[in-house]
């Protein structure tokens, strides 16, 4: 029975709105082992960011509303600590990878001396040491030359180098947790490959477990172990990551593994998924995605299915997951 | 072979930029690039932020003028030709852009956006206009009743045909796409995709199809051109490159793209180093920092497009 | 045109919605009010000199606010007139700082290069130039008029908003609905009216109303100052006639009170429409003290209730304890 680093029971966010109320996270049940990588996988406005921000607790709130039975990190019920507390786990046991390092960066501070804070803060270190640590750190994720890249500016560099720079500012205290939310995606292709590498290599050599927060499956089936998929709010299908790719359960997960043109050709037509993901604040009947499903029923449109289990550690919400013919 | 709809031919385009020391500099952003996009047909424009390609489609739509090349449209010369008369030959060709968010002014309602082309040529009639604009979102997939809408009640595939719909309010031959799918959601990209290809069988339009993408370029484009650094690196017909692309850039670029295989998994070609400044460019050949075949003559000449086999071309030794 | 009326009918009414907007609104149509209507609604003439009572009386039922030490003025009546050359000054300033800001903006911004090298060394030589010093020597030559103040104000006044202005356009023009209109063959002219004034115009709006309660403060200022014309009746003339006229000496505090509440309640009208402006037009400015005001008037059960509602299961044997999180 591997160990678990963090542990979400039933988690919830909603935000209160003029006229309705948000339900951007409605119960969802989360489990990270030790050194795995775990993947989230929605698209816009399914909730998944917002999980992401009320694990390490930055959810403003107002506006927002959370509730949750648990979240228990290493053993800690991160809710029962002080803010004061929180911050020291932040960036130390946890950190967080943004989509866009540019605004993730300080813009009018060097590279090397944003990596320095991240030392002397959490490890008490002098000047001189954070700065011998932060070249080391830039040194191990490839930054060519980073005894002079240590006092470059985030705009002096490519989207890629900054990306390795938010990488090795998350590694740099040797985190128990890290959480990517879209790493790669504002990345050119040859770089994604480049960085997603990297990402890679730094969590087997930390053993960091890690949460990877994206919409592109191409992504997750290079990096995960496990995979969460999510819908308006939901995990829709939670599965170890060759048999989602083999055989889908729920039929959002067979439309996104569709829609993902392989290098094999599709015969000059995409399959598609009709329509949009639903608005947060005005969510269909029944189950969430029975509008855009093909094989909706009478059933689906009125009763919203349960999370059941189907066996080899699989979760899925669906009234007639594929490949079964029975109701579960 | 097709009829030509576009022939470009050595284009050129140099932008001045101030260097680190004061010193004038120039951006080299498109270099020597020559290529025949075929009526009827979509034409992929493939290469990461930096080759060039969004310059080229400027370059083609007229909105800058090369330093040198020209560029043939329909028969006509358009590099040097005025204001007044290059108004007239934009009418046939328009744009479609990356982010649905800011293509769209989100003051105007649905209607104006649509409508503002026909506008702006002048001689349409409110009604005459009405009916269009309705004939436009039918031919998009959108109901009638967007017409007094706003963007902001849209979501970012609708805003797509919203913004499709406005590229063909004036029936153009040519139409540029930009990265028309890069900011939607995965569950849409089929959807806009399918529709582009439709329309282009109905009304016989010329797509210039520009995109980071690989898989999607090579299911929707019959021709190719890939970009590095300002210039064609390997051109020619699409499943041929992509199945055999012979330039090691293109080679890493396919490689590069992950699949949802679980169980093929390819041989990755991963680059080293990052993407050189156009400013500052490598002498010779412009890939050979990065290239795993690189050789000593590399460094010093630049290799010309040569053919390959019919309607291949790469620029390596 | 049906769709313009629409618009503005709805504009109209989601400032009337706002709470800052409605106090806003309410209080600049009482100015207005007060201005047009002031010889109706004032009970003395205030420049009728053979209508002149006591000098000095207190607050009483004749004269609301008692009479001037000086000269027997009704201080009631001249509170009310004093809004006509407040909100006359404020207002047509506001507008014409409005004007002069928009289009050199928009001409810096959007035509670029040499006029916008132009404009913009005129803005920096206008900031560098002392006003008041200047607006002492202008008035001393070309005389001491409201439309003089008027003409300082909006000479001075134009630079921050044709900067704001011209930011706002530079990024407009980037944007990619222009280059589709360039596209499709639109002029300059084109881009211009429909889409970068349009494109500014929040921005002029909200402006406009900030200014102008600016303005007012300075005009009082100015007045005080005697700079401004000496026949008129003006807030800012009346603080400098109390105070050399001894109210402060004699403790006439209602001298001083009437015209310092009038400054205040038109300087606070204007704010308050400017801030609600703001926070419509950017939905995002909605501080956390709306919210949580927001919160307050909700139903915690009905919070509850929706949380509840997330639930499967029914909740076994074992009793689960919940966390509330809330900070």
């Amino acid at each position: 029975m591997s160990e678990k680093i963090l542990d979400i029971k039933n988690l919830k966010v909603i935000f209160p709105a003029s006229s309705n109320v948000i339900r951007a996270v409605e119960g969802i049940d989360l489990t990270v082992d030790k050194g795995q990588c775990v993947a989230i996988v929605g698209e816009s406005g399914c909730g998944k960011s917002v999980t992401s921000m009320a694990i390490m607790r930055l959810l403003e709130t107002p506006p927002a509303l959370i509730q949750t039975d648990a979240l228990t990190f290493d053993g800690k019920e991160l809710t029962a600590l002080s803010q004061k507390e929180m911050q020291n786990i932040r960036g130390r046991d946890i950190s967080l990878i943004f989509q866009d390092a540019l605004t993730a960066l300080n813009p009018v501070m060097t590279i090397g001396h944003q990596l320095d804070e991240v030392y002397i803060r959490h490890e008490k270190l002098k000047k001189k040491q954070a700065k011998c640590k932060s070249v080391e750190s830039l040194r191990l994720v490839g930054v060519p030359d980073p005894e002079r890249r240590y006092h470059d500016y985030p705009h002096q560099l490519s989207g890629g180098l900054r990306q390795r720079v938010l990488i090795a500012m998350a590694f740099a205290l040797n985190p128990k947790l890290m959480i990517a939310d879209e790493p790669t995606t504002a990345l050119d292709v040859t770089i994604q490959a480049q960085v997603l590498d990297l990402l890679k290599i730094m969590q087997k050599a930390h053993k960091t477990s890690l949460i990877l927060i994206t919409h592109d499956l191409s992504v997750v089936s290079y990096m995960a172990d496990v995979v969460y998929i999510m819908y308006a709010g939901k995990i829709v299908e939670k599965s170890p990551l060759k048999p989602l790719l083999r055989a889908p359960l729920h039929p959002y997960t067979e439309g996104l593994l569709a829609s993902v043109p392989g290098l094999s050709g599709t015969n000059g037509r995409f399959i598609q998924i009709p329509d949009a993901v639903p608005d947060p604040a005005n969510k269909p009947e029944g189950c969430y995605f029975h509008p855009r499903c093909r094989y909706c029923t009478e059933q689906c449109k009125t009763q919203k299915p349960r999370l059941t289990e189907a066996g080899h550690g699989r979760l899925v919400r669906c009234w007639y997951p594929l490949g079964r013919k029975e109701e579960v | 072979m097709g009829e030509p709809l576009i022939l470009a031919a050595n284009l050129s385009v140099d932008f001045p930029v101030r260097g680190a020391l004061g010193k004038k500099k120039k951006v080299h952003a498109v270099s020597d690039v020559s290529l025949t996009i075929e009526k009827g047909k979509t034409f992929g424009l493939v290469g990461e932020s930096g080759c060039g390609k969004t310059t080229l489609a400027n370059l083609l739509l007229g909105l800058v003028k090369p330093d040198a090349g020209s560029i043939l449209f329909d028969g006509k010369e358009i590099t040097d030709i005025s204001q007044k008369q290059l108004k007239i030959v934009r009418r046939d060709m328009q744009m479609i852009f990356q982010d649905p968010l800011s293509s769209l002014n989100p003051r105007f309602n649905i209607f104006r956006i649509i409508s503002e082309p026909l506008f702006i040529r002048g001689g349409y009639t409110r009604k005459q206009m009405e009916a269009r604009v309705l004939e436009l979102l039918e031919l998009v997939g959108l109901p009638a009743s967007s017409l007094h809408r706003y963007p902001s009640d849209f979501s970012g595939g609708q805003r797509q045909r919203i913004g499709i719909a406005r590229a063909l309010a004036l029936n153009p031959k040519f139409l540029v796409c930009d990265e028309p799918v890069s900011a939607l959601d995965v569950s849409v990209h089929a959807q806009i995709l399918n529709l582009l290809m439709d329309l282009q069988k109905e009304l016989s339009i010329t797509y210039l199809f520009i995109s980071h993408n690989l898989a999607v370029v090579r299911d929707i484009c019959q021709s190719v051109a890939v970009m590095y650094l300002g210039k064609v690196v390997e051109t020619g017909n699409a499943q041929t490159i992509f199945d055999h692309p012979v330039h090691p850039y293109t080679q890493s670029l396919l490689s590069a793209v992950l699949d949802v295989d679980a169980d093929n998994k390819r041989e990755r070609i991963i680059l080293q180093g990052d993407i050189p400044s156009p400013i500052d460019l490598p002498t010779g050949c412009r890939f050979h920092t990065r290239c795993p075949n690189a050789r000593p003559e590399c460094a010093i000449h630049s290799p010309e497009l040569r053919e390959i086999e019919s309607h291949h071309r790469a620029a390596c030794y | 045109m049906k769709d313009r009326i629409k618009d503005l009918s709805g504009f109209l009414l989601k400032i009337w919605r706002h709470p800052k907007g409605r106090v806003g609104a309410v209080l600049i149509a009482l100015l207005i009010f007060t201005a047009i209507l002031a010889p109706l609604i004032a009970p003395y003439d205030p420049y009728d000199v053979t209508a002149r009572s006591e000098k000095g009386l207190a607050p009483s039922l004749s004269h609301l606010l008692g009479t001037t030490i000086t000269t027997g003025q009704d201080i009631f009546s001249m509170l009310i007139y004093g809004t006509r050359v407040s909100l006359l000054v404020g207002v047509v300033s506001g507008l014409s700082i409005a004007f002069l800001g928009a289009i050199l903006g928009v001409i810096s911004g959007f035509l670029g290069k040499w006029a916008d090298m132009l404009i913009m060394r005129l803005v920096d030589v206008m900031l560098v130039i002392p006003t008041l010093p200047l607006t002492i020597v202008l008035t001393n030559l070309f005389g001491k008029s409201y439309g003089m103040i008027i003409f300082i104000f909006t000479l001075f006044g134009w630079t921050g908003l044709a900067r704001v202005v011209r930011s706002q356009v530079l990024i407009i023009k980037k944007s990619t609905y222009v280059k589709a209109a360039q596209l499709a063959g639109a002029s300059d002219f084109h881009i211009m009216f429909r889409h970068i004034l349009p494109g500014v115009s929040h921005l002029l709006i909200m402006n406009t109303a900030l200014t102008s309660a600016g303005i007012m403060v300075a005009e009082a200022g100015l007045s005080f100052l005697g700079l401004g014309d000496p026949t008129a009746i003006s807030w800012g003339k009346m603080l400098a006639e109390a105070q050399s006229g001894g109210a402060l000496l004699f403790g006439h505090w209602w001298w001083i009170l009437a015209p310092g509440i009038g400054i205040f309640v038109s300087v606070f009208a204007f704010m308050r429409l400017g801030l609600a402006l703001e926070e419509i037009f950017n939905p995002r400015m909605r501080r956390t003290s709306s919210i949580r005001k927001l919160w307050k008037s909700m139903n915690g059960a009905y919070l509850q209730d929706v949380f509840h509602s997330m639930d499967e299961e029914p909740v076994p044997v074992l009793q689960k304890e919940r966390v509330a999180v809330r900070e």
